[in-house]
């Protein structure tokens, strides 16, 4: 899931379709993100949109869009649904879609916002892999045989952050299985060149990503990864053992698996609690929004897996399904986990060194966002027309540096002030970055034409990314502006 | 004129009435007093209206006047009116009962049945928890469609999503277009399901190929074939003997432990041998194999009428007395049709009462086979004429509490405690003897003669002994009496209560007197024992 996420197509729903695109994250922000200066370049790209494009994205939204996505998107093999379905997997009112930036869930009918949570998904415990996070390390189902050399490799990991090298060993264990369900389910998965995870990417590719903590990061995990193989895949391991994986590669991709796919859930079997990292088929083919419209629930009674739809919440044909992988958290954590990002991020960070504060409130009422700082929200039923504000820009009011002391108002000039300084700072920023956000879009665009390398996902997510910093700052920045520009004297 | 709405006898009671509704009301009734009938006959108590005598009219009129008073008066007036003008005679109105149990159902406001196949499933509210997720889960529609590639079972994970960035390999391989309404994964299997359809393109990259044998042909058509695939059937190996045939649980006898591990005779088993007797059937082996009693349970039920019918003509052929003499073995006489009729002309004693004389020699036991009171007996012929140890195999002679084989089922789990479980410990005896608490006759029979000699000694010893304690505590006659009981007992030198509470057999004292001091030594307990022993004698 996490390799479907990426920028790429969602810009191209900003342009194309942004009513019914299923790609975007981010239904209530993804209006304003396609600012038109941004989506021009992308749009030509596209050999799909004929339409001209024009600098007015809200007037070109009626030509149907639907078509569009339909035609981008793909029911998946049937075989997909058919091996979970004769194990009990259930889903109600959902398909499988698959598109360039892979698989996806998305609704197949209209679902009415009702009180209760509505099922949409049942996977039984049966399919999953699953560690428990602590020792004694239980595995749900038990597929592991006592004694076998795989469980000794599991026992030598640090039970407190290796719960990836873990997951992969379960996970490779399970394709060597006879008779596994995921020894079909796999051919589901995103393959060594599709997976987005910069745990393979090469050098050039870090290089790519324009953030030096990030890519150092990624190759220590790949280091890490790479010591953990050739420690448990030396030469004279028994056959069983290095049959799992012969080569460095399929481990690391097995451990990108894991560390994108994994989820944490506590679950209850019997009478025992247990904190799991789990490999959930069909779950994971949800993808992440920061606005979500499912969740997931563990039944007890039955040992499934549930993913629910949001209470009271309207979800139209054709849209996606979604939940929230992680939340408060950073663009570049979600790169090193999931190898995602989002210009949206409403948790993204900028650091600004200079003095220049703005008052809070005002911001706040400006961009008419309520709620506590760890839950901000855009209040849309204030104003209807207003696209602008979108999650970078709640971001920005957590990030930017901002003074609050009851009831003092803020003076606007000072105010203006601030604003200018901040402005230049995040210039500044931008400025420190070896090519500008039009460059990105350009490079993107040459790189999509290419369309011959397969090797080119993780390229295309690294470029993203940078892009997606900088557009977050950009978008700043017009806060900022529109900020200033809405002061009331 | 049918004033009563049968919902409401209905509910009343709900029986068969039979209402003649001519009720007047008594405002006319003084004009018309022989118009008055009650022509229905009404079960009184079911009839719930009440039935008064109005004093008014009472006292104005001679004749008694009848008013039903039911909740529905306006109705009947109305009712009757218009029953007047079109038809003034009888109507007889019906109501049944339903055919089954039925409650007004407060939440459809209509007769619901309680049970059964016609009682309406309540709304999906009503439905116990969990039974909603699993109706939605078996409804929820099997995906259907052509997959497209299979499996590389680990090998290649990946394999089956579709590629993107080579388009040029899709140009190579078919293309069809189809019609998409697979992979439709819609909740309730709703009628929208199969409404959604677009073109799409599907890559055939694998030839279906079929190659049936005739037989996957037949079989896949429905056309009659084997069932077994001839080619692939194969001839038994080698057929087990009767004994194997047997339960296959059962363990050889040499290796009972238990008696609960014996064969224990089913009734069926019991019944075919006792037919292979008689001769009607032909056994294999020597017990009915598991087959064999199989089949007897079935043609049993399916031939019973045939083998009834057959008793019956037997019983016309030969007549009662010859038939039912079976089940008196006190009747020794000739029962047969000439014998009968002979015995008919000389004592004009028809078949009937012969048959009853015949019967009155009959005991009870037998009276009970013949007619099948034994409910678990069947009213099979062949159980008659089962014998009478055959009978006891099944049933343990009693049938109203078998004490033998009273666990008769087959299928029985068995019973794997211990082969002593019921009994005691087999060498307990020696056991009590070897901790002496068990002793024979003959040594009891000396003990007790001991005791006697025993007790003279000891009487008069403890005479004086008593005198010698006594310390005057109790002057009364009765403590003194039992002071010099409790020293008849055993002699307490000291700490007293410990022995008084736990009491510990006597020590034969007299023998002390001519112990040596060895044999002294080693009697008491410990030193002190024996010096305070010591002393005490001294005194």
């Amino acid at each position: 899931m996490s390799s479907s996420i990426s920028l790429q197509q969602t810009v191209h729903c900003f342009l194309s379709n942004f009513q019914l695109s299923p790609k975007v994250p981010l239904p209530g922000w993804r209006i304003i993100t396609g600012r038109p200066q941004r989506i021009r370049p992308l749009r030509a790209s596209s050999s799909l949109a004929e339409a001209p494009p024009s600098s007015f994205p809200l007037f070109q939204q009626p030509p149907e869009p639907e078509d569009l996505t339909d035609s981008k998107l793909e029911p998946v093999d049937p075989d997909f649904y058919k091996i979970g379905y004769v194990r009990s997997v259930r889903a109600y009112g959902i398909e499988f879609k698959q598109g360039p930036d892979g698989i996806g869930v998305y609704a197949s009918k209209d679902i009415e916002p009702t009180r209760r949570a509505r099922v949409i998904m049942e996977i039984p415990l049966e399919l999953m892999l699953t560690i428990s996070q602590k020792t004694p390390w239980m595995f749900f189902p038990d597929i592991i045989p006592i004694g076998h050399p795989i469980f000794d490799i599991i026992n030598s990991t640090n039970p407190e952050t290796d719960w990836d090298l873990r997951l992969a060993c379960l996970l490779l264990f399970a394709f060597d299985k006879e008779g596994n369900f995921w020894q079909m389910y796999g051919d589901f998965l995103p393959s060594a060149e599709e997976c987005t995870s910069m745990l393979l990417a090469t050098e050039e590719e870090l290089l790519q990503l324009q953030d030096h903590n990030l890519a150092s990061t990624m190759r220590e995990q790949q280091q890490r990864a790479l010591e953990f193989w050739e420690r448990n895949w030396h030469s004279d391991v028994p056959l069983k053992i290095k049959r799992l994986a012969q080569e460095p590669e399929r481990f690391m991709w097995a451990m990108s698996i894991a560390q994108s796919r994994c989820i944490n859930m506590q679950m209850r079997i019997g009478a025992l609690v247990q904190d799991g990292n789990m490999l959930i088929p069909y779950a994971d083919m949800l993808n992440h929004s920061f606005q979500p419209n499912c969740f997931f629930h563990w039944r007890f009674k039955d040992r499934m897996l549930e993913v629910m739809t949001n209470a009271g919440q309207r979800i139209k044909k054709g849209e996606e399904m979604t939940i929230n992988y992680m939340s408060k958290q950073k663009n570049d954590v979600f790169m090193q986990r999931y190898g995602l990002s989002s210009p949206v991020n409403p948790w993204d960070v900028i650091e600004f060194s200079g003095n220049a504060r703005i008052h809070l409130d005002t911001y706040l009422s400006v961009m008419n966002i309520s709620g506590l700082p760890d839950e901000y929200y855009h209040n849309k039923l204030a104003r209807d027309g207003d696209s602008f504000v979108d999650g970078a820009v709640i971001a920005a009011a957590r990030t930017l540096p901002v003074w609050c002391e009851g009831d003092v108002p803020p003076i606007p000039s000072k105010e203006r002030k601030a604003v200018k300084e901040l402005q230049e700072e995040c210039q500044q920023m931008l400025m420190e970055f070896s090519t500008s956000s039009q460059q990105d879009h350009q490079i993107l665009e040459s790189i999509m034409v290419e369309e011959g390398g397969e090797s080119r996902k993780r390229l295309e997510t690294a470029i993203k990314y940078r892009l997606h910093r900088k557009l977050f700052i950009e978008k700043v920045i017009e806060a900022l502006d529109v900020y200033q520009d809405r002061l009331l004297f | 004129m049918a004033s009563l709405s049968p919902t409401l006898l209905y509910q009343d009671r709900g029986l068969r009435i039979t209402a003649a509704g001519d009720v007047l009301v008594a405002k006319k009734s003084p004009f018309h007093p022989f118009q008055i009938s009650f022509a229905g006959s009404f079960a009184a108590p079911i009839w719930k209206s009440r039935i008064g005598l109005r004093k008014k009219s009472k006292t104005t009129l001679s004749y008694p006047c009848i008013k039903c008073e039911n909740s529905e008066n306006k109705e009947n007036e109305e009712n009757k009116e218009n029953a007047e003008k079109k038809e003034p005679s009888i109507k007889h109105v019906t109501v049944e009962r339903f055919p089954y149990y039925s409650y007004l159902d407060s939440t459809s406001g209509q007769l619901e049945p309680a049970s059964g196949a016609r009682a309406s499933i309540p709304g999906q509210d009503y439905w116990p928890e969990g039974t909603a997720s699993r109706v939605r889960a078996a409804n929820a529609p099997e995906p259907s469609g052509v997959p497209s590639g299979s499996s590389s079972f680990g090998k290649k994970p990946g394999s089956r999503r579709k590629k993107y960035n080579s388009p040029a390999s899709s140009d190579s391989s078919e293309v069809s277009v189809v019609t998409s309404d697979e992979l439709e994964l819609v909740d309730d299997g709703s009628e929208e399901s199969k409404d959604v359809s677009s073109d799409y393109v599907v890559y055939e990259t694998e030839q279906v190929k079929e190659n049936l044998t005739e037989y996957e042909l037949n079989k896949k058509l429905g056309l009659p074939h084997p069932f077994i695939d001839p080619k692939v059937k194969k001839p038994i190996e080698e057929a087990l003997t009767s004994d194997e045939l047997w339960w296959n649980w059962r363990k050889p006898d040499k290796e009972q432990w238990s008696r609960w591990q014996r064969r224990r005779p089913d009734s069926e088993t019991v019944f075919l041998k006792a037919m292979a007797e008689t001769g009607q059937i032909k056994l294999y082996g020597e017990t009915p194999t598991l087959t064999e009693t199989s089949l007897y349970r079935a043609r049993r039920h399916i031939f019973k009428e045939e083998r009834l019918q057959a008793e019956q003509e037997r019983l016309e052929r030969i007549g009662p007395l010859a038939f039912y003499s079976e089940w008196v073995k006190a009747w020794k006489r000739d029962t047969s049709r000439e014998a009968v009729q002979k015995h008919f002309e000389e004592t004009g004693e028809d078949e009937n009462t012969q048959l009853i004389e015949m019967l009155s020699h009959q005991t009870d036991r037998e009276y009970r086979i013949m007619m099948g009171t034994d409910i678990r007996i069947k009213r099979d012929p062949l159980a008659m004429r089962m014998r009478e140890d055959q009978i006891k195999e099944i049933w343990g002679g009693d049938p109203v509490y078998p004490t033998i084989n009273y666990i008769q089922d087959p299928d029985e789990v068995i019973d794997f405690r211990g082969p002593d479980f019921h009994e005691p410990t087999p060498n307990m005896l020696s056991y009590l003897k070897e901790h002496g608490k068990i002793i024979s006759r003959d040594e009891l029979d000396q003990i007790l003669a001991n005791e006697k000699t025993e007790e003279l000694e000891v009487a008069d010893m403890d005479e004086a002994l008593a005198q010698a304690i006594d310390i005057g505590e109790n002057d009364d006659e009765a403590g003194d009496s039992e002071a010099e009981e409790e020293e008849e007992e055993e002699k307490i030198s000291r700490n007293w209560s410990v022995l008084k509470t736990t009491p510990q057999p006597n020590k034969s004292k007299p023998k002390k007197d001519d112990m040596s001091l060895e044999e002294a030594v080693v009697d008491s307990e410990n030193l002190t024992d024996f010096l305070l022993d010591f002393d005490e004698s001294d005194q």
